[in-house]
C-alpha cells in the first residue's frame, strides 16, 4: 500500500524564521536589537500556548500560509488561522465577517459592469490583491478603471460608494495597535485584531458622514513600516512587549 | 416547498453540456416540489433568501465562488461546496496533508518550498520517490499544471515555473494506469462511480497534444461492477475532507488503490451519472430536506 509522508521542512540554515519561546525568549528580552525584519522573513511569538506568526505576506499559497497550514494540520494552536487569512483578503467576505463581529463596515455591492463614481473598487479574481484598489473619481475615468479591474469584464468586482466628503484613511496595525491618535482608528484596529488575529496588517477605511468604516485589509511590506512601527513590531518579536 | 439556489458564472453557461446538466438539476428540484433559481455573481446578496445553495462553477478560495459559499455559511444556509471543502480541495498541499493525516492511501508525496529546492534536494527527491515523478502546482485543475518529470534538472525547471504561482509545489510518485476511477461521495456515502479513460497520447485525463485538447472518455459504471476496495477508499477519502459532495479520483497501483485527488464541485455533465439516475435528487434532498 503506498502511503504518503508529511514532510515538514525545517527552515534552511541562516533563514530568519525565528521561533521565540522559553530560553530563547528570555535571551531576546536582554538583546538590544530585535530580530531582523528582512524581506520575506517569517517570525513567530508564542503566548499562552498559541503561536502567532508574523509575515509581510500571508496570501494564499505563500510560505507563511503553508507554515500555518502545517501547524494546523498537526493540531497546534496558531494565529492567524488559514481560514481567517482567506476571509481577510477577499473583500466582501472580510466585510461580512467583520460586520458579524460588530465592526462598522462600508456598504458594498458586487458588480460586473460600470458603476457610478465616486467609489472604491476591488477586483475579485485569482490575481487580485486588496492593496491594489482603485478610486473612481468621475464617470469618465471609471469606465477605464473598471475595465482594468475586471480584465475587460471577465471578472466581477466589489464596489463601495464614497459619499460626498468621504476620504480613505489607512493605518498599519501591529498586534492590534496603530500609531494613529484617532480613537476611532484605534477602536477599528482593536476590533480587526479580535476578529482576524493578524499581527501585521494594513487597515483601509472610508471616513465619511457615518464615521469610520472598514473598506478592506491589506498585507504590509516590512520595508514600508515607519521607524516607530518597526520598533513596536521588533519589541513584540523580542518579547519586550507582551501580547 | 423550499428554494434551491444554483450558483453559476459565465463559464458554466458557456458550455452546452453544462447547461443541460443545470437544467436536469433544476428539473429534479421541481419534480421534488421545490423551486430552483440560478444565482449569478452579481446576485450574491440574494443568497440569504434561498434555503440551499448548489455551486456549479470552478471553485477556488480566490474567486467569486468562495464569496458565494462563505455568504451562505454566514447565513446558516446549507451549501455545496461549503467553504472548508473549497479551501481543502482547491489546494493540493492542503488536500494531501489532510488525506495523509487521516490515513487515506495516496501515492508517496512530498511538498517542496521554493526556499529549499536546490539541485541537491531535487536529486534526493528522486532517490526518495523514484522516477518518473509527477509535479503539481497546488491550484491546478483539469490537469493544467501537472507534469511528469524524469530527471532532477527537469524537476527544477517545472517547479520554478510553478513557484510563480505558489511558494510550495507537490511532487509525487508516478502511478501507471490507463484509467482513473471517479467515486462520487455525498455526505460520507457512495453516490456514483465512473471511469475516466486516459487518452493514449498522454498520462493525464485532459491534455493539450500538438495544440489540440484531448479529453478523456467517461464511462459510468454501476456499483456492482466497481471493486469494493475502490468504493471503500473513495468513501474514506470523502469523509477525510468533510460532509459535502466530492469526486474522488483513484488509481489501482501495484500496491493497491490510492487516491490521486479529491475534487469538490465534481463535474456531472460528462455522463458520469448515466448509471445513477438519482444523483441530482440526492443532492437536492441533502441541501433542502435534511
Ligand atoms: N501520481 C500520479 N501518477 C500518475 N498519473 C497521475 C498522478 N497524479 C496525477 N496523474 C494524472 O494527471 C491527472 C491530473 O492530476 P490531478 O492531481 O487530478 O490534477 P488536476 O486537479 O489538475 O486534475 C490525473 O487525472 C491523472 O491521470
Ligand atoms: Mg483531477
Amino acid at each position: 500500500m503506498p502511503d504518503g509522508q508529511l514532510l515538514l521542512e525545517p527552515p534552511a540554515p541562516g533563514e530568519a524564521i525565528t521561533r521565540l519561546s522559553g530560553p530563547a525568549r528570555r535571551h531576546a528580552l536582554r538583546a538590544k536589537s530585535g530580530p531582523v525584519l528582512s524581506r520575506g522573513s517569517i517570525h513567530s511569538v508564542e503566548r499562552d500556548g498559541v503561536v502567532h506568526l508574523v509575515s509581510e505576506n500571508y496570501s494564499y499559497k505563500s510560505e507563511a500560509y503553508y507554515a500555518i497550514l502545517m501547524q494546523e494540520t498537526q493540531g497546534r494552536r496558531v494565529e492567524p488561522g488559514t481560514k481567517a487569512i482567506l476571509d481577510a483578503f477577499v473583500v466582501p467576505v472580510c466585510l461580512e465577517r467583520a460586520r458579524m463581529d460588530g465592526i462598522p463596515v462600508a456598504d458594498y455591492a458586487i458588480s460586473q459592469s460600470c458603476i457610478p463614481a465616486p467609489a472604491v473598487i476591488y477586483g475579485l479574481n485569482y490575481f487580485a490583491c486588496t492593496s491594489h484598489f482603485e478610486v473612481l473619481c468621475d464617470d469618465e475615468s471609471a469606465r477605464e478603471l473598471v475595465r482594468h479591474v475586471t480584465n475587460n469584464g471577465k471578472y466581477p468586482f466589489c464596489s463601495q460608494r464614497l459619499e460626498a466628503g468621504a476620504r480613505i484613511e489607512r493605518a498599519v496595525s501591529i498586534f492590534g495597535n496603530v500609531s494613529s491618535t484617532d480613537p476611532a482608528m484605534a477602536g477599528m484596529a482593536a476590533g480587526v485584531w479580535d476578529s482576524f488575529c493578524i499581527p501585521l496588517v494594513e487597515i483601509i477605511c472610508i471616513d465619511g458622514p457615518c464615521g469610520l468604516r472598514l473598506s478592506s485589509l491589506c498585507p504590509v511590506r516590512y520595508s514600508r513600516l515607519t521607524p516607530a512601527e518597526r520598533d513596536l513590531l521588533s519589541a513584540y518579536l523580542s518579547g519586550q512587549v507582551f501580547l | 416547498m423550499s428554494r434551491l439556489g444554483i450558483f453559476v458564472d459565465r463559464k458554466t453557461l458557456s458550455s452546452a453540456e453544462q447547461l443541460n446538466a443545470l437544467i436536469r438539476c433544476r428539473d429534479a428540484a421541481e419534480e421534488m416540489g421545490h423551486g430552483a433559481e440560478f444565482i449569478f455573481p452579481v446576485d450574491i446578496r440574494k443568497i440569504p433568501q434561498v434555503d440551499g445553495l448548489f455551486i456549479r462553477a470552478r471553485t477556488d478560495p480566490m474567486n467569486i465562488t468562495y464569496v458565494a459559499s462563505r455568504m451562505a455559511a454566514f447565513a446558516g444556509i446549507p451549501v455545496i461546496d461549503d467553504p472548508d471543502s473549497i479551501q481543502v480541495c482547491s489546494d493540493k498541499v492542503h488536500m494531501y496533508a489532510r488525506l495523509m493525516r487521516e490515513g487515506v492511501e495516496v501515492p508517496r508525496t512530498l511538498f517542496l518550498s521554493f526556499r529549499d529546492l536546490t539541485p541537491a534536494r531535487a536529486r534526493e527527491v528522486f532517490d526518495e520517490l523514484g522516477s518518473p515523478l509527477v509535479v503539481k502546482e497546488p491550484s491546478t485543475s483539469f490537469s493544467l499544471r501537472v507534469e511528469k518529470v524524469e530527471a532532477p534538472g527537469e524537476l527544477l525547471q517545472v517547479a520554478r515555473r510553478y513557484f510563480k504561482l505558489s511558494d510550495w509545489v507537490v511532487v509525487q510518485e508516478y502511478v501507471e494506469s490507463t484509467y482513473d476511477w471517479r467515486v462520487g461521495v455525498l455526505r460520507g456515502r457512495f453516490l456514483y462511480a465512473c471511469k475516466y479513460i486516459i487518452p493514449s497520447q498522454t498520462f493525464k485525463i485532459q491534455d493539450s497534444v500538438n495544440g489540440h485538447v484531448v479529453y478523456c472518455g467517461v464511462e459510468s459504471v454501476p456499483p456492482q461492477m466497481v471493486p469494493p476496495a475502490v468504493i471503500d477508499l473513495g468513501i474514506r477519502a470523502g469523509r477525510a475532507i468533510g460532509n459535502g459532495l466530492y469526486g474522488v479520483d483513484i488509481k489501482e497501483g501495484p500496491a493497491g488503490p490510492c487516491v490521486i485527488e479529491v475534487n469538490d464541485n465534481p463535474s456531472l455533465e460528462g455522463g458520469e451519472d448515466t448509471a445513477y439516475p438519482h444523483v441530482y435528487r440526492e443532492i437536492v434532498h441533502t441541501l433542502l430536506e435534511v
